[in-house]
C-alpha cells in the first residue's frame, strides 16, 4: 500500500463556501483534498524502469526477437500488398493481407507494452477540474461590468431594436430554405396514370387481358410511364392479377373496378404500400393475399385488398380497368384517391 | 545494461528533443501542458476501451471513406452500364449506383476498403452503444459528467443518420427502400411533413437531380464534421475531468491510478487501433457485406425479401413493424401511420436517455460528484431500468427480422410479430424486476474481492489484532462513494427507493 | 501493491492467446474463402457449346432478347414405363391424390402436366407425410428413373383426360460462370428483381410469405427446376403463363438465378445472403466480440 501514495498529507482546507452542493469530494481524504497536493497531474516518484521481463534477460531478449519477427511479417504483408495490387487486386488476398499486416504489427506492440515497458501502476492526483471562487467571482464581475456598461441608458438598444431586428433578419437568413424543395401542392394526389392509358409491363409492351393466367399476377405501369424512377412516375406501378372466375364472386368489397374476360377477372392495385411506400409484392396465391416486404402489411385481394394484417392503415387504391375492343387493357382514369403513404392533408379535395 | 553506445545514444536523443521542444515552447509555451499531457495517468481497465474501440474506428471510416469518395459520383444522371459484371450489362442506372458497382468491380482495392468502410461502420456503431451502456450502469454520467453524456448521447445520434446516410448513397434496392421508408416517416408529421420531405429531396419521391448530391454533402461533410466536433469537445472533457475509475484498493474519489500516457498508455492505444484495423479489414475482406450488384439500381417498383436497415436503425423499423395499422383522421387531416413509431418513438427514447442523469439524480438523491464508478449492483433501481430498455430495444430489433426468422425456424411472421407486441411491454418489465433480484442478491452475497476494503474500517482490539468491521461502519468512513451499505440489502433497497442516506 | 500487480512477469499466454485466435480467425476465413471472382480472369470460352453457336456477337449497349428460348422434354409414352410409373403412383401417392389422379386429400392431378410432376419430385417437395404440410424442397425420395416413370404415367393419365397441362422445359446450358457470351443474364437479372425477388430475396435466399408459408431459397434448384416452377406456379408461389413471360425470359430468369447462386461472393464469406440483419449480427458478435476480447488482453482486467 506504501507505494500508492507517498503520504504527503495536506491540511484538508475547509471553508470551500461554494454556492452549490459539493458533497463527497472533500472529505478528509489520504494525500488529497481541495489543495494542490501535487502539480497537476505528476505521479509521485515512482520507479519508471523497471519491467516486467527486467530481471530476466533472456526471456526479455526471446521478448525482442517475437515482436520484431511479427513486424517482419507486418512488413512481408506490405510487399504482398504491393505486388497484390500490382496484379489487379484481389479482395480477399487484400483483406488477409491487411488483416494480417495490422494483427502481427499490434500483437508486437502489445507485447511490448506488457512485457518491455514499465509495467507499474502509477498513482496521479485528480487534481481539480473546477476553479477556484475567488475566479468565479471575477468572472461574475467582468461580465456584469461589461453588460452595466452596455446596457445603462441603452437597455432600449438591445431590448427593441436589436432583438426584433435580429429576428427579422434571422427570418430572412433562412429564406433560401425554400428554393431547396418545390410547392408539394396537388403532387401527392396524382400519378401518371391517366384516362385511357394502357397497361404495359416493364419493358413497356402493352398487356392484353388474355396474357394473365389464373392465379397470375404482373407488375404493370401506364404507357410511355414504365421508367418508375422519376417523381412523377414512381407512385404509379401497379399490380394486375387474374383471380380466376370463382373468386370473382366472392369478393366481399368490390368497388366494380375489374374487367371480366374469359370467364376470368382482372383487378389492379397501386403496388405502393399504404404504410411506408415499399412495393407491395408477395403474392401468395393460397390465401390470395399480397404482403410487403418491408414491414409485413398484408391486403386481402378478395376484400379489394383491405389491410388484414401490419401496420397499413389503409387498403391498397385500385385501378379502374377497361379492355379495349383489341384486348389491350387500359385505365378508365387515374386512382381515385392519393396513393402511398399518409400525409397530414390526405384527406383534402384531390 | 545499458552499453555505451546505448547511453550516448540516450544524450544525443535527449538533446535532439530539448532542441525541437524548446523551439516549439518558444513559440507556443508548450512545456507546460506537455508535460502534464505525457504523464498524465489513464486507468485502464478494459472496458474503459471501447470508447477507444469507438473512436478509432471513426478513424478508420474516415480513411476508408476518403478513399471511397474519390470514386463516388453523386449523381441521379441515368447512364448505361457497361462493366464487368454481366448481369447488369446493358442496363440503365443512376450513376450513383454505377459508381458504386465500378468501385467493387473494377477499382483496385476498391471493394476491399468498401467493405471495410461498412463493417466499420457498423463495429463504430456497436461499440458506441456498448460504450454507452457502459457508462450508464456504471454511473459514469453522474456530475461532473452530465455535460459528456449529453455530447455522447448526441454523438451516438448523429452517428446512426450518418450511418443511415451512407446506406442509401449507393441507389441500390435496399437504399432505395429505405429511403422510401424515410421519405415516407418524414411526410407523416403534422403540418410540415411533405414540405419537409420534399425540401430535402428537392421533389417528390424519389427526388429530383439535387437529391444525391445533398445526400452526399450530408454523409461526407456535414455529419462527419458534427462528428468531428462532438468528438473534440466529448475528448476535451475526458481530458479535463480525467476519467473515472472502479472503486479499488487504493483509488479515492482524488487519486487516479493507470497507466502513463507516455510510453505505456499510448503504445497499448496504438495497439488497440492496429488491432480495430486488422479485424475490420479481415471482414472487409474476408465477409461480404451489402453486395449492392445482387440488389440492383433502385427502382420503385421492385422489392427484395429481407429488406432491412444496417443493425442500428433496426429497432426503428421493428418498431414500424410492430406499430399496429393506427392512424388518426379529423376534420380532413390525418396523423399517418409511420409518425408514431417512426418520430414519436425515438423522439421519447431520446429525450429520455437525454433527462437521464437529471432523473437520477432525482431518483437516488444524489447530487454529489463522483470519480468513482457505481457496480451495476449496488444501485439496483438503476441497473433494472437499464436492462429493461436493453430489452425493449431488442425486441424491436428482433422485430424487423421477423421474415429472417420466420424462414429459419418456420414460424408465421404473424405469430412473432404478435409475440413481439405483447414482448414490448413484458420483456422490459420481466427482465427490469429480474435484474433488480438479481441485484440485490449479488449485494447481499457481496462475493467481489474489490469490495472489501472500501468503506471499511480498520480497528485495533485490546489484544493487538487487527479487524475490518464492514457495514454497521460505513457511515463513519470518509469516503462517500454509494458502496457503504452495499452488504445490506434491505437498507440497499431503501436506497434505491429513494432514500439514500447522505453518504459522508 | 495493487490486486492486478504486474510486479510478476506474466506468462505470454494472453497475446498467445490472441495470435492463436487470430490464426484460427484466419484459417476458418482462407476455408470459407469462395473460389476467386476475378473478372478478367474467367472471360473463357463459353460452356454452352452448340447451343450458343447461333448466337451472333452483341452489340455493346444492347441487350440481346430472344437469344435463347426453352426446349421441351419429350415424355415416355412407352406402356411400359407408364406401367412402372403405375405401380410407383398407387404405391406413394394414392393415397391422397387419388386413384388415377382424380384427387382426395390432396389436389387432382388431371391436368398438372409433366412440369409440375417432375417439379415436385425432383426438387424433393413430394411425398408428402401430411396433406396439411407445406410442400418444400429436400432431398428427392425416388431417383431418376422413377421420377420418369411416374412422370409418363401422369402424362398418360392428363393426355387420356384431355388436359394435357405443361410440358418439363429445358434450358439450354451456359452462364454457369461469368462470360462475354451470356447476354441474357441482364435481362433475366431485370425479370428477376421485378418479378421474384420479392419473395426469395434479390440473392435468392428465400423469406416468408403470410400464413406461415416459407419461400425456399433458390440456391439447390437447377435450371429445369426454376423454368418448371416459374410456368407451374408451386402454391403459393403464382404461375406465369407465356403472355405474361415468354419462354426466352424464362430462360433468362433461369440463367440468371443459376449464375446468381452460383457464381460465388466476391465479396468474401456470404453469411446466408440474408442481408444486414445477419450482417449486424457479424458486426456485434464477431467484429466487436472480438475487439473486446483484444481490449481485454490490452486492458486490465481488476
Amino acid at each position: 500500500m506504501e507505494t500508492l501514495h507517498d503520504g504527503t498529507e495536506t491540511p484538508h482546507e475547509e471553508a470551500f463556501e461554494l454556492p452549490r452542493v459539493i458533497t463527497g469530494t472533500h472529505g478528509p481524504e489520504e494525500g488529497a483534498g481541495a489543495g494542490t497536493p501535487w502539480p497537476d497531474d505528476v505521479p509521485p516518484e515512482q520507479d519508471d524502469s523497471w519491467y516486467p521481463l527486467k530481471d530476466d534477460p533472456r526471456k526479455a531478449r526471446r521478448m525482442e526477437y517475437l515482436i520484431a519477427a511479427l513486424w517482419m511479417v507486418t512488413g512481408g504483408c506490405g510487399v504482398g500488398l504491393m505486388i497484390c495490387y500490382w496484379t489487379g487486386g484481389q479482395a480477399q488476398v487484400e483483406g488477409a493481407l491487411l488483416a494480417s499486416a495490422f494483427g502481427c504489427l499490434g500483437a508486437g506492440l502489445v507485447l511490448w507494452a506488457r512485457y518491455l515497458l514499465p509495467g507499474q501502476d502509477v498513482v496521479g492526483s485528480r487534481g481539480e477540474h473546477y476553479s477556484e471562487l475567488e475566479e468565479r467571482a471575477a468572472v461574475v464581475a467582468s461580465l456584469s461590468r461589461g453588460t452595466d456598461a452596455m446596457m445603462s441608458r441603452r437597455g432600449f438598444l438591445v431590448k427593441k431594436v436589436l432583438v426584433p431586428v435580429g429576428g427579422i433578419f434571422g427570418i430572412a437568413a433562412v429564406w433560401p430554405l425554400a428554393s431547396l424543395g418545390p410547392r408539394y401542392g396537388r403532387a401527392l394526389y396524382h400519378t401518371a396514370w391517366y384516362p385511357g392509358a394502357r397497361l404495359v409491363d416493364q419493358f413497356g409492351r402493352p398487356i392484353k387481358a388474355s396474357d394473365v393466367e389464373v392465379d397470375g399476377v404482373l407488375t404493370v405501369f401506364p404507357e410511355g410511364h414504365a421508367d418508375p424512377n422519376t417523381p412523377q412516375n414512381a407512385m404509379s406501378p401497379a399490380v394486375l392479377l387474374n383471380i380466376g372466375g370463382a373468386l370473382m364472386h366472392e369478393r366481399k368489397i368490390n368497388q366494380g373496378f375489374e374487367v371480366k374476360s374469359g370467364g376470368n377477372g382482372l383487378v389492379c392495385f397501386s403496388k405502393i404500400c399504404t404504410h411506408a411506400g415499399c412495393a407491395v409484392t408477395l403474392f401468395n396465391v393460397l390465401s390470395m393475399q399480397l404482403v410487403c416486404p418491408c414491414h409485413q402489411s398484408t391486403f386481402d385481394i378478395l376484400e379489394d385488398c383491405r389491410p388484414v394484417f401490419g401496420p397499413a392503415p389503409r387498403p391498397l387504391p385500385q385501378l379502374h380497368l377497361g379492355v379495349r375492343p383489341d384486348g389491350y387493357l387500359f385505365a378508365v382514369s387515374d386512382f381515385v384517391e392519393p396513393v402511398g403513404p399518409g400525409f397530414w392533408d390526405r384527406g383534402g379535395p384531390a | 545494461m545499458s552499453t555505451v553506445a546505448e547511453r550516448s545514444a540516450a544524450r544525443k536523443r535527449a538533446l535532439l528533443e530539448e532542441k525541437v521542444l524548446d523551439e516549439l515552447d518558444d513559440r507556443l509555451g508548450s512545456s507546460k501542458w506537455l508535460r502534464s499531457a505525457l504523464d498524465k495517468v489513464f486507468p485502464d481497465h478494459w472496458s474503459f476501451m471501447v470508447g477507444e474501440i469507438a473512436m478509432y474506428s471513426f478513424v478508420i471510416l474516415i480513411v476508408t471513406g476518403v478513399y471511397l469518395a474519390l470514386f463516388y459520383s453523386p449523381s441521379s444522371a441515368v447512364v448505361v452500364y457497361h462493366g464487368p459484371y454481366r448481369p447488369l450489362d446493358g442496363q440503365k442506372m443512376t450513376q450513383a449506383f454505377e459508381s458504386v458497382v465500378n468501385l467493387s468491380f473494377s477499382v483496385r482495392a476498391g471493394l476491399v476498403m468498401r467493405q471495410a468502410h461498412h463493417w466499420a461502420a457498423n463495429i463504430f456503431l456497436a461499440a458506441v452503444a456498448f460504450h454507452m451502456g457502459r457508462v450508464f450502469f456504471t454511473g459514469a454520467f453522474r456530475k461532473p459528467r452530465e455535460l459528456n453524456w449529453t455530447i455522447g448521447l448526441t454523438l451516438l445520434i448523429v452517428a446512426m443518420l450518418e450511418g443511415f446516410s451512407g446506406y442509401s448513397l449507393p441507389d441500390d434496392l435496399l437504399s432505395g427502400s429505405g429511403l422510401r421508408v424515410v421519405f415516407s416517416i418524414i411526410q407523416s408529421i403534422p403540418f410540415v411533413g411533405v414540405w419537409l420531405a420534399f425540401t430535402l429531396w428537392g421533389g417528390a419521391f424519389p427526388g429530383t437531380s439535387v437529391f444525391f448530391t445533398r445526400l452526399f454533402v450530408i454523409h461526407e461533410f456535414l455529419f462527419p464534421l458534427i462528428l468531428l466536433g462532438l468528438l473534440g469537445a466529448h475528448l476535451g472533457m475526458l481530458w479535463h475531468q480525467k476519467h473515472t475509475d472502479f472503486p479499488g484498493p487504493g483509488k479515492t474519489e482524488h487519486n487516479i491510478v493507470g497507466s502513463r500516457l507516455w510510453p505505456q498508455y499510448a503504445v497499448k492505444s496504438a495497439a488497440l487501433l492496429t488491432f480495430i484495423a486488422a479485424v475490420i479489414f479481415g471482414l472487409g475482406g474476408f465477409v461480404q457485406i451489402n453486395p449492392i450488384w445482387v440488389y440492383g439500381p433502385y427502382n420503385p417498383a421492385r422489392g427484395s425479401a429481407g429488406t432491412q436497415p444496417d443493425w442500428y436503425v433496426g429497432w426503428l423499423d421493428g418498431a414500424l413493424r410492430l406499430w399496429p395499422h393506427w392512424e388518426f383522421r379529423s376534420f380532413g387531416h390525418e396523423i399517418a401511420n409511420p409518425f408514431f413509431p417512426g418520430i414519436l418513438l425515438p423522439g421519447i427514447v431520446f429525450t429520455a436517455m437525454y433527462a437521464w442523469p437529471a432523473i437520477d439524480r432525482r431518483l437516488f438523491a444524489d447530487y454529489g460528484e463522483h470519480n468513482l464508478l457505481d457496480r451495476p449492483r449496488d444501485k439496483p433501481l438503476r441497473t433494472a431500468v437499464g436492462v429493461a430498455a436493453l430489452f425493449f430495444f431488442a425486441d424491436l430489433t428482433v422485430a424487423s427480422a421477423t421474415d429472417l426468422i420466420g424462414n429459419a425456424l418456420n414460424v408465421s411472421f404473424e405469430l412473432l410479430i404478435e409475440i413481439l407486441q405483447y414482448g414490448s411491454f413484458v420483456a422490459p418489465i420481466v427482465a427490469g424486476v429480474v435484474a433488480y433480484k438479481v441485484c440485490v442478491l449479488l449485494q447481499v452475497q457481496n462475493a467481489h474481492p474489490i469490495q472489501r476494503p472500501v468503506g471499511g474500517v480498520m480497528v485495533r482490539d485490546a489484544r493487538g489484532a487487527f479487524h475490518t468491521l464492514g457495514a454497521e461502519h460505513a457511515h463513519a468512513a470518509p469516503e462517500g462513494n454509494g458502496h457503504e451499505a452495499a452488504a445490506d440489502s434491505e437498507e440497499t433497497a431503501l436506497e434505491a427507493a429513494g432514500g439514500e442516506p447522505a453518504p459522508g | 501493491m495493487t490486486s492486478h500487480s504486474t510486479s510478476r512477469p506474466r506468462i505470454l499466454a494472453g497475446p498467445a492467446a490472441l495470435v492463436a485466435v487470430a490464426l484460427a480467425l484466419f484459417s476458418v476465413l482462407v476455408w470459407a474463402l469462395p473460389a476467386p471472382a476475378q473478372p478478367k480472369s474467367q472471360l473463357k470460352t463459353s460452356q454452352s457449346g452448340a447451343s450458343q453457336s447461333g448466337v451472333s456477337k452483341v452489340a455493346a449497349g444492347t441487350v440481346a432478347r430472344g437469344a435463347k428460348t426453352l426446349g421441351t422434354v419429350k415424355v415416355s409414352t412407352d406402356p411400359a414405363v407408364i406401367t412402372a410409373g403405375q405401380q410407383l403412383y398407387n404405391l406413394h401417392c394414392e393415397s391422397c391424390h387419388g386413384p388415377g389422379g382424380v384427387g382426395a386429400k390432396a389436389p387432382q392431378l388431371l391436368d398438372v402436366g409433366p412440369a409440375a410432376v417432375d417439379f415436385m419430385l425432383t426438387t424433393g417437395r413430394m411425398p408428402l407425410n401430411s396433406v396439411t404440410q407445406q410442400p418444400l424442397p429436400g432431398t428427392p425420395y425416388f431417383n431418376k428413373t422413377e421420377i420418369a416413370e411416374i412422370v409418363a404415367y401422369i402424362n398418360f393419365v392428363d393426355v387420356s383426360h384431355g388436359t394435357p397441362g405443361v410440358g418439363i422445359p429445358t434450358v439450354p446450358p451456359s452462364c454457369t460462370k461469368e462470360s462475354a457470351t451470356c447476354p441474357t443474364l441482364s435481362e433475366g437479372n431485370e425479370l428477376f428483381l421485378m418479378n421474384c425477388s420479392q419473395c426469395h430475396d434479390a440473392s435468392g435466399a428465400g423469406g416468408m410469405l403470410s400464413h406461415g408459408y416459407v419461400v425456399p431459397s433458390l440456391r439447390q434448384a437447377t435450371k429445369r427446376q426454376i423454368a418448371e416452377a416459374i410456368r407451374v406456379g408451386p402454391r403459393p408461389m403464382p404461375g406465369f403463363g407465356p403472355g405474361q413471360l415468354t419462354n426466352q425470359e424464362v430462360a433468362a430468369i433461369a440463367d440468371y438465378v443459376y449464375y446468381l447462386t452460383h457464381s460465388g461472393n466476391r465479396g468474401g464469406f456470404g453469411i446466408a445472403n440474408f442481408g444486414p440483419v445477419p450482417e449486424g449480427f457479424v458486426a456485434i458478435i464477431f467484429g466487436l466480440g472480438l475487439l473486446l476480447l483484444v481490449a481485454r488482453v490490452i486492458g486490465n482486467r481488476g
